[in-house]
């Protein structure tokens, strides 16, 4: 095992290879607020790469209810539960690792879930839990509270099913930091979706391998975002490039929700991955939850996100606003510009759209309008 | 032409420093090839009464605990191996004993499985038993139940792993496409791309078996044609496999080298290198007159 620095957890940790960042890291920024379930993202996904025999009961993309739903079955209380505490003090994660958790003989502390695990998802998860006192939704946190929480492979900084491959069939793309699985040299052993902490890395029967998530990198290679990105109905998502904290970049969207403005946080940091995956927490949930799910400062995040600033509300205002990755921003004004590398501008959005009254009786014909459907 | 046939005896005996066989068993043993014409055929059947005249060397197995990821349960114990040969081909039969019938990979469902390595090349120093090293590969004959399943007829579609399934739409069968044309095939590979890129674990397979070369742990790459054959049977209390590869080269009359066998118990998620195994084995090959 080797020692390599890992921010998210404010220390260094072992894992299985020396550290080598790419080049440039793909990331992205999921808004929880968002999010409504309409699971189009689900079916862009499922449309564009996993339409084939083997691949029925694969979603490289889900969105599942929390805290009442999994997909995987259980995905990630059952590990939770196994790994033991997991303090931090400050920034500082004081617990361990899944790489420093592993058993003897293992790579990483995983568990492989049974087909059975991956045969409901959605069903029954986000039936209302209860009532919700008259203007509890608009005070913060209600004891009714659920949320949808949309996943994809997280693109690890430190993969664990990578580390977990005895074959190296699971690669980083140097150029984007994208992690890929090798279709033409993997066995099939499964060793990768046993250490996967999110179960983002599926067995297909009918090949005989693993895959997973290519984050459409064909699409990424182009300047563009994945599918899920694009057919986004709520507008909750953003990819883009992050550097590293010392390297943080303010005309950088992501570097700007996440390092600057420390507003988007990892899903479960304390495993160790460095996930690449970023989210705006939920308002209405719980620290305590929260703070299990995103890591540390999940109060300060939903406090900026609740008093957003015209910065904030115009960055926000970026996602899904364009199919193009956009590696820069400004705001001017009332607008906020999405920019290429070069500052070309790529899309220009409104802090406030306009709005348009229509009055009930029309003036020139002195009559009353009705909606028709 | 009759004085042109050979007679060989493939000799299976335990290195010294093995772990012993269990009480009931020699500690050293050998199996005796019979006499076998080079124009009969090599019994393939793992329950060919030619083999009940085969006498067993039982090799004791122990966890590949070496190499993560590791095995460090005991599961299969031993494997009972005959070996005959006709001078170009050797068949080895495994059996062993496995209380369940692990032939369909799923989600955290693994195949049973046996292999044979020997070392690619006949030296008095045999490479390292855990998958050979960079500059000395092995040989190893993979046989997988799963395999056996499919050569036996089982299909590759969803319905064969659950009778009832009813999935929604394949794109490849829109009707748009005519049925086996290129364009559909096309479609189809879309979706996989292990197909689309000829790894051999993607099948369809005309063979249970596959020939690989081994360099080292996380090395195991196919070989460049799978020559050798297999059958595998399920019989009252595990398993009995046939597979029958070539005579290593340079491996003649009265010459040695090594073998060494591994199982894989399914049921008990072994997989790779999680998996049951031998140490080297002297393997020698004699011409009986």
């Amino acid at each position: 095992m080797a020692r390599v620095k890992n921010w998210q957890l404010g220390r260094e940790m072992s894992y299985w290879y020396p550290e080598s960042r790419p080049k440039k890291q793909f990331a992205a920024i999921f808004d929880t607020n968002k999010c409504i379930a309409c699971q189009t993202c689900t079916l862009a996904c499922k449309t564009t790469w996993t339409s084939g025999r083997g691949q029925e009961y694969m979603l490289w993309n889900n969105v599942e209810t929390k805290p009442y739903g999994f997909y995987p079955l259980g995905w990630d209380v059952k590990l939770l539960a196994e790994l033991g505490s997991q303090q931090w003090k400050g920034s500082v994660y004081e617990g361990r690792t899944i790489f420093e958790a592993a058993r003897p003989g293992e790579r990483a502390l995983g568990w492989r879930p049974a087909e059975q695990d991956y045969a409901h998802p959605n069903v029954g998860e986000d039936d209302c839990a209860g009532n919700i006192e008259k203007g509890a939704a608009f005070a913060g946190v209600h004891m009714a509270w659920f949320f949808y929480l949309a996943r994809i492979c997280n693109h690890c900084t430190y993969p664990a099913c990578l580390a977990s491959c005895p074959r190296g069939s699971i690669y980083k793309r140097p150029e984007d930091g994208i992690v890929v699985l090798d279709q033409s040299r993997c066995r099939g052993y499964q060793e990768c979706v046993k250490a996967c902490p999110y179960k983002k890395v599926f067995y297909n029967p009918m090949t005989g391998t693993s895959e997973k998530c290519i984050a459409c990198y064909p699409k990424i290679e182009k300047g563009l975002q994945p599918q899920c990105f694009v057919n986004c109905i709520g507008k909750i998502r953003l990819a883009g490039f992050i550097s590293r904290p010392e390297d943080a970049n303010p005309d950088n969207p992501i570097d700007y929700l996440v390092h600057v403005r420390k507003l988007a946080k990892p899903l479960f940091p304390q495993l160790g991955l460095e996930p690449n995956v970023y989210y705006l927490p939920p308002v209405h949930v719980p620290t305590q939850f929260s703070q299990q799910m995103f890591g540390p400062g999940v109060e300060h995040a939903v406090r900026e996100y609740t008093h957003a600033d015209a910065d904030l509300a115009g960055l926000l205002g970026l996602f899904g606003s364009t199919e193009q990755i956009v590696p820069r921003w400004k705001r001017t004004g009332d607008f906020v510009y999405g920019l290429a590398e070069d500052g070309t501008e790529l899309v220009k959005v409104p802090l406030r759209e306009p709005i348009h009254e229509r009055l009930a009786l029309d003036p020139k014909f002195d009559v009353m309008r009705t909606n028709c459907p | 032409m009759k004085s042109s046939r050979f007679s060989f005896v493939a000799s299976v005996a335990i290195a010294v420093g093995l772990p012993a066989c269990s009480p009931s068993h020699p500690t050293l043993a050998s199996v005796e090839v019979l006499v076998q014409p080079s124009a009969a055929e090599l019994p393939d059947d793992p329950i060919d009464a030619r083999w009940n005249s085969v006498a067993a060397f039982h090799a004791a197995l122990i966890p590949q605990d070496m190499v993560e990821p590791r095995q460090l349960q005991l599961s299969t114990r031993e494997v009972q191996v005959r070996a005959l040969s006709d001078g170009a081909r050797i068949a080895f039969r495994l059996e062993w004993t496995d209380a369940t019938n692990d032939d369909m990979p799923m989600p955290a469902a693994f195949t049973d499985a046996c292999a044979i390595q020997l070392p690619a090349a006949i030296s008095a120093d045999v490479p390292a038993p855990q998958m050979g090293e960079p500059d000395r590969p092995v040989e190893i004959t993979l046989w997988r139940a799963s395999w056996q399943a499919m050569v036996d007829g089982r299909g590759d579609t969803i319905q064969d792993i659950h009778p009832n399934a009813v999935p929604d739409h394949y794109p490849f069968e829109a009707a748009s496409f005519e049925p086996g044309s290129d364009a559909q095939r096309a479609a189809q590979l879309r979706y996989a791309p292990a197909r689309a890129l000829d790894n051999p674990m993607a099948g369809p397979r005309a063979q249970p078996v596959e020939d690989l070369v081994g360099h080292g742990p996380g090395t195991l790459a196919p070989a460049l044609t799978t020559s050798s054959t297999g059958r595998g049977k399920r019989i009252a209390n595990g398993w009995a496999v046939v597979v029958t590869r070539r005579v290593p080269d340079g491996l003649v009359s009265g010459n040695r080298t090594q073998v060494a066998f591994a199982i894989w118990e399914g049921g008990s998620q072994e997989v790779g290198a999680r998996k049951m195994r031998t140490g080297w084995t002297p393997l020698l090959l004699e011409v009986k007159p």
